[in-house]
C-alpha cells in the first residue's frame, strides 16, 4: 500500500471512529456532562464534525467530567502559561521555515542548453 | 486565580500603561513585517506570463484527427477562429483527468470535439466539454500525420502537466505547484517538459514514453523540480514530442 494510500485510510478509520463516537456522546453524553444541554436536541447534530475531528479530545473531556475530576478554573492555565514561550519560537521558527524553503530552491543557473546527441537517422 | 499585578489586555478598555509601548511596538512591526514578506514572496517569484483559458472566444468545435499515443492529441483538419487547421493540439478533460477513455475509439480517425481552449505561445490545449458533444464521430478521411525526427537529445528544464502550464493554473510550474502536477499526471493529463532553451523554435514537448504507456510513477516524482533527461525528439504533425528515457532522468 502507497504512503497516500496509507494515510486515506488512517483517515477513514478516523472518521468511522469519529462518527461512533459523536452519536455515543449526542445521545448519552452531552446530557451527562453539560446540563445546559438536556431536552436540547436541534442543535446536537451541528456538532457531528467538530465531534468527528477532534473525537479524542471530547472522549477525554468526557472521562474527565464523568469522574468529576474537572477544574474549569484551572483548565485556562496551562496554555496562557504557555503562550510567552509558544510566541517566541514560532516567531524564530517561521521566518527560519521560509529563508530555509528560498535557500533550498533550485536555481535555474543549473540549467544547461540542449545537446544534441545523435542526429536523426 | 487572577494576578493583580499582571496586566492584562482587553480590547474594549483602555490598555494598561505598562503594555501600550509593547502594544505599539507590535503594531508598528506587524505594519512593516507584512507589507515586507509580501514583498519577499512576490519578488521571488517568476511572472507566469501570458497564459489562461480562452473563454473570450467561447466553446470551441474542432474537427482533426485524433492520435492516442503517446497522450491524446487533436491533429485540426477544420478549424475555428482561434485554431487554425494544421495544428495539433493537446487534449485533457475538465479537473485534472485526461481524455484516453472518451477518444479511445477515434485512434487515427477523424472526429469532432467542443471545449475551451487554453492557450500558452505555441502550447495549447482543448479542455473537452462533457458529455455527448465534447466528443463526436466525424465523416471523412483522416490525414497521415507527418512524423518529422529530430534526435536524441540531452535536455534541462522541468516536467509539468500540459494542463496546469497552459494556463489552468498561474503559476502552473515550480516547486510549489509540484503537489497539483503530480495529480494532474495521476489522472493522465498530458506531460510536457518545458526546456531551458528552445530546440527548432519549440520550447514545449509533449512527453512519451517508448511503450507508449502513460509515465509511471519514476517519473511523476521528478515533476516541478529542475530535471536533465535524455530522450527522442520529433515532431509529429507539428506538435514537439518528447520519448523520454527514463533512466537518464536526473534531478539538477
Amino acid at each position: 500500500m502507497s504512503f497516500a494510500a496509507t494515510l486515506v485510510l488512517m483517515a477513514e478509520i478516523w472518521v468511522w471512529i469519529g462518527l461512533a463516537i459523536s452519536a455515543l456522546f449526542l445521545t448519552i453524553g452531552i446530557g451527562r456532562v453539560d446540563e445546559d444541554a438536556r431536552g436540547a436536541y436541534v442543535f446536537r447534530p451541528l456538532l457531528v464534525p467538530g465531534i468527528i475531528l477532534i473525537w479524542p479530545l471530547v472522549l477525554w473531556r468526557w472521562w474527565i467530567i464523568e469522574t468529576g475530576r474537572d477544574d474549569w478554573a484551572k483548565r485556562h492555565q496551562p496554555p496562557r502559561a504557555f503562550h510567552a514561550q509558544a510566541w517566541m519560537v514560532l516567531a524564530v521558527v517561521i521566518p527560519l521555515i521560509f529563508l530555509a524553503a528560498l535557500a533550498a530552491r533550485q536555481s535555474t543557473e543549473l540549467l544547461t542548453p540542449p545537446v544534441l546527441l545523435e542526429a536523426p537517422q | 486565580m487572577s494576578d493583580k499585578e499582571d496586566p492584562f489586555f482587553v480590547g474594549y478598555l483602555p490598555a494598561p500603561k505598562s503594555l501600550r509601548w509593547f502594544l505599539a511596538g507590535v503594531s508598528l512591526l506587524l505594519i512593516l513585517a507584512f507589507p515586507l514578506f509580501s514583498w519577499a514572496v512576490s519578488v521571488t517569484q517568476e511572472d507566469p506570463g501570458p497564459s489562461g483559458y480562452r473563454f473570450d472566444f467561447g466553446r470551441q468545435t474542432l474537427t482533426g484527427t485524433i492520435t492516442l499515443a503517446p497522450y491524446p492529441t487533436l491533429h485540426v483538419t477544420e478549424g475555428s477562429e482561434l485554431v487554425a487547421a494544421g495544428e495539433t493540439i493537446l487534449l485533457a478533460g475538465v479537473g485534472k483527468f485526461g481524455v484516453a477513455n472518451r477518444v479511445s475509439d477515434f485512434d487515427g480517425a477523424l472526429a469532432t470535439l467542443q471545449g475551451i481552449i487554453l492557450d500558452r505561445g505555441d502550447l495549447r490545449m482543448l479542455q473537452v466539454a462533457g458529455g455527448r458533444r465534447g466528443v463526436m464521430a466525424a465523416e471523412g478521411e483522416a490525414p497521415t500525420l507527418d512524423i518529422e525526427p529530430l534526435g536524441r537529445w540531452r535536455l534541462s528544464g522541468e516536467i509539468c502537466d500540459g494542463k496546469c502550464l497552459a494556463g489552468a493554473m498561474r503559476p502552473g510550474t515550480g516547486i510549489g505547484h509540484r503537489a497539483c502536477a503530480q495529480l494532474c499526471l495521476v489522472g493522465e493529463v498530458p506531460p510536457v517538459f518545458v526546456a531551458s532553451e528552445p530546440i527548432n523554435g519549440h520550447e514545449f514537448f509533449l512527453i512519451g514514453t517508448a511503450d507508449g504507456a502513460p509515465i509511471g510513477r519514476d517519473l511523476i516524482d521528478f515533476v516541478g523540480l529542475y530535471v536533465e533527461a535524455e530522450g527522442e525528439i520529433s515532431l509529429r504533425g507539428g506538435m514537439p514530442v518528447l520519448i523520454i528515457d527514463p533512466e537518464t532522468v536526473e534531478s539538477l
